[in-house]
């Protein structure tokens, strides 16, 4: 199979002082560090095809950054190895970083005090990027993310969304066949947001860019990804299209019944009553032995039932509940 | 070869454009600098004056030869803050991650740290340097010789660089310390006592300190010396000053790019 990226048994070791409190602690650390050994990235495999759009998602200091540093060229691995189109982030930086777009979605690439196209011109000659092919590609990007509302403003004076737009679009500039994006809609509107995404899956549908993207957003994910990568502790917890992870981690679905009248006996052999609150009451259900219709049926016949719903198990859940089960690993 | 020196040259030029144009946003604070800078150093030859004619001359060298040496250790100061002042923010850039971005761009990552920011503000430094040293040269009797030209333009240069190692390898250490802002501020000072007066002045363990181990005696005073015949400590070398000094700054400062490559090779970045 092609591979854009390929990362096998990747390890990030971190030396960490453990401190103590109080000054004769900090004293005791000064003249005997205790130095505890972490790895914040502990064996992290995975590759990942040429025009695929992968969520890697996981909790706050999971390991996600450390990991887009390492591929990027911007952190050594304490072990294992990478290869991107081929190359070797470590070994041959120069040659890999021109094929990566790199979007932080907390700081900026821009020149604050300056117009947007100032930032784009130093980056045309950062990458030596032919001259038509610039006006050319500047076009598209100015229309796909309308930037020609604000490409003469200074940097210091757009809105965050504006801001974000033009950073994607300096990441874009030399065109690249990597688009990496960490936390590219984060603090955004709406309205920002739908424009960011809807950039996303036209570049990865007219350039066949790769890209990969961690985000705490997980309408992101569902809009976007077909992969996720799930990260926790440092380790893959889980891979694969969105779908099937969702089915994995919850295999239960909701019945949500109002009753006219109170009812002593609720119970059905076929779902467990988990919540009632006054005449509402939640039934859990196992969607591979029973469906929604068979159990409503059943329900139906012996309870006076007003009103129904199902709740269908989202991607929210579905996340929290491997965070949940993967955090003391 | 020859199109990676025109693409470093591309890069650089627009650079320092974008330079001009960002400290142009804020006039008010360029006109600051524009007040303050020539009163600080005017006011430091004039003290010079004081104590050389109240007392006597410092180690042989009377008033017209330490002017001299005041405005050639100011001029290199001055040209090396237009071009390296990056160079004393590593410690930040270790801090808050700054060495991501340019870990992300393919070209050299300390051409990247210099050549992001010409300090133009710097030339203001230039102006009093420029002064004082036409002045001193006029007194003291200095040969504008084209010899003596190319040589003041050589000893420039490596005082330059000597200056450019000196901070860099400064500012390398914060790859391991994390923190070093002190140190900059330290080094600035060591360099102007040593560069703007003569070390001859100091006890011979600063001397054989600031020649032959950090080399920042070759930045001003042994040239000052060489170029009108003072006292220089008792130092002798072969051939010139003037010569030694470009060759001392060209040294130091591979050693200090050498030790920048190591620094970034534990360069930990910060969390985003």
């Amino acid at each position: 199979m092609e591979t854009v990226i390929e990362v096998k048994d990747l390890v990030k070791e971190y030396i960490i002082v453990k401190k103590e409190s109080g000054l004769r602690g900090s004293i005791k650390s000064l003249l005997f560090p205790k130095k505890t050994k972490f790895n914040g990235v502990n064996g992290i495999s995975f590759s990942i095809a040429p025009g695929e759009i992968v969520g890697y998602i996981g909790p706050n200091g999971a390991g996600k950054s450390t990991t887009i540093k390492m591929l990027t060229g911007i952190l050594h691995p304490t072990a294992g190895s990478i290869k991107v189109c081929g190359i070797s982030p470590q070994t041959d930086r120069k040659a890999v970083v021109r094929k990566l777009g790199v979007v932080f979605g907390q700081r900026t690439q821009l020149y604050w005090d300056l117009r947007l196209g100032e930032s784009f011109e130093l980056l045309r000659r950062i990458y030596q990027i032919d001259k038509t092919a610039y006006d050319e590609n500047l076009a598209v990007l100015t229309d796909v993310l309308k930037l020609q509302d604000f490409i003469d403003t200074p940097v210091r004076q757009l809105s965050l969304g504006q801001r974000m737009r033009g950073d994607i679009a300096a990441a874009m500039l030399h065109s690249p066949s990597v688009l990496f994006l960490d936390e590219p809609t984060i603090g955004l509107d709406a309205d920002a947001k739908h424009a960011i995404r809807n950039f996303i899956k036209e570049i990865n549908r007219s350039r066949g860019v790769t890209v990969i993207l961690t985000t705490h957003d997980l309408d992101d994910v569902e809009q976007l990804c077909s992969r996720i990568i799930v990260v926790n502790n440092g380790k893959i917890v889980e891979d694969g299209p969105i779908g099937s992870i969702i089915h994995k981690l919850t295999p239960h679905r909701m019945l949500v019944v109002e009753l006219h009248e109170p009812c002593n006996d609720l119970t059905t052999p076929h779902a467990t009553v988990i919540k009632q609150e006054g005449l509402k009451i939640w039934y859990q259900f196992e969607k591979e032995s029973i469906t929604a219709s068979e159990l409503i049926a059943a329900l139906s016949q012996k309870l006076p039932i007003q009103d129904i719903s199902v709740m269908e198990p989202n991607v929210e859940d579905a996340i929290r509940e491997v965070y949940k089960t993967t955090a003391t690993v | 070869m020859v199109s990676t020196i025109k693409h470093y040259v591309s890069v650089a030029s627009c650079w320092a454009r974008l330079a001009i144009q960002r400290q142009l946003e804020y006039p008010l604070f360029l006109f600051s600098w524009l007040l303050m800078i020539p009163i600080q150093y005017f006011s430091g030859i004039w003290m010079l004056k004081i104590i050389v004619d109240r007392f006597q001359a410092l180690n042989g060298w009377d008033f017209p030869q330490l002017t001299f040496l005041y405005g050639l250790g100011l001029i290199s100061h001055g040209i090396f803050v237009v071009f390296f002042i990056n160079t004393w923010s590593i410690d930040h850039m270790v801090i808050n991650g700054g060495f991501d971005r340019l870990l992300l761009r393919p070209m050299n990552v300390f051409f990247q740290l210099v050549a992001s920011y010409v300090n133009f503000i710097g030339l203001i430094d230039c102006i009093p340097g420029v002064i004082i040293f036409l002045y001193g040269a006029e007194i003291a009797g200095f040969d504008w010789s084209l010899a003596n030209i190319g040589k003041l333009i050589l000893v420039l240069i490596g005082g330059i660089l000597i200056r450019a190692a000196l901070f860099t390898s400064l500012g390398t250490i914060a790859f391991w310390t994390k923190r070093n802002g002190s140190m900059v501020g330290f080094a600035l000072t060591m360099l102007e006592r040593a560069t703007m007066y003569p070390l001859s002045m100091y006890p011979y363990f600063l001397q054989a300190l600031f020649t032959f181990i950090i080399p920042i005696g070759f930045i001003s005073f042994y040239p000052a010396a060489e170029f009108l015949n003072a006292d220089s400590g008792g130092l002798d070398l072969p051939l010139s000053f003037a010569l030694w000094t470009p060759l001392v700054g060209i040294i130091c400062f591979l050693i200090a790019g050498g030790i920048f490559k190591f620094g970034m090779k534990n360069y930990e970045s910060a969390g985003s």
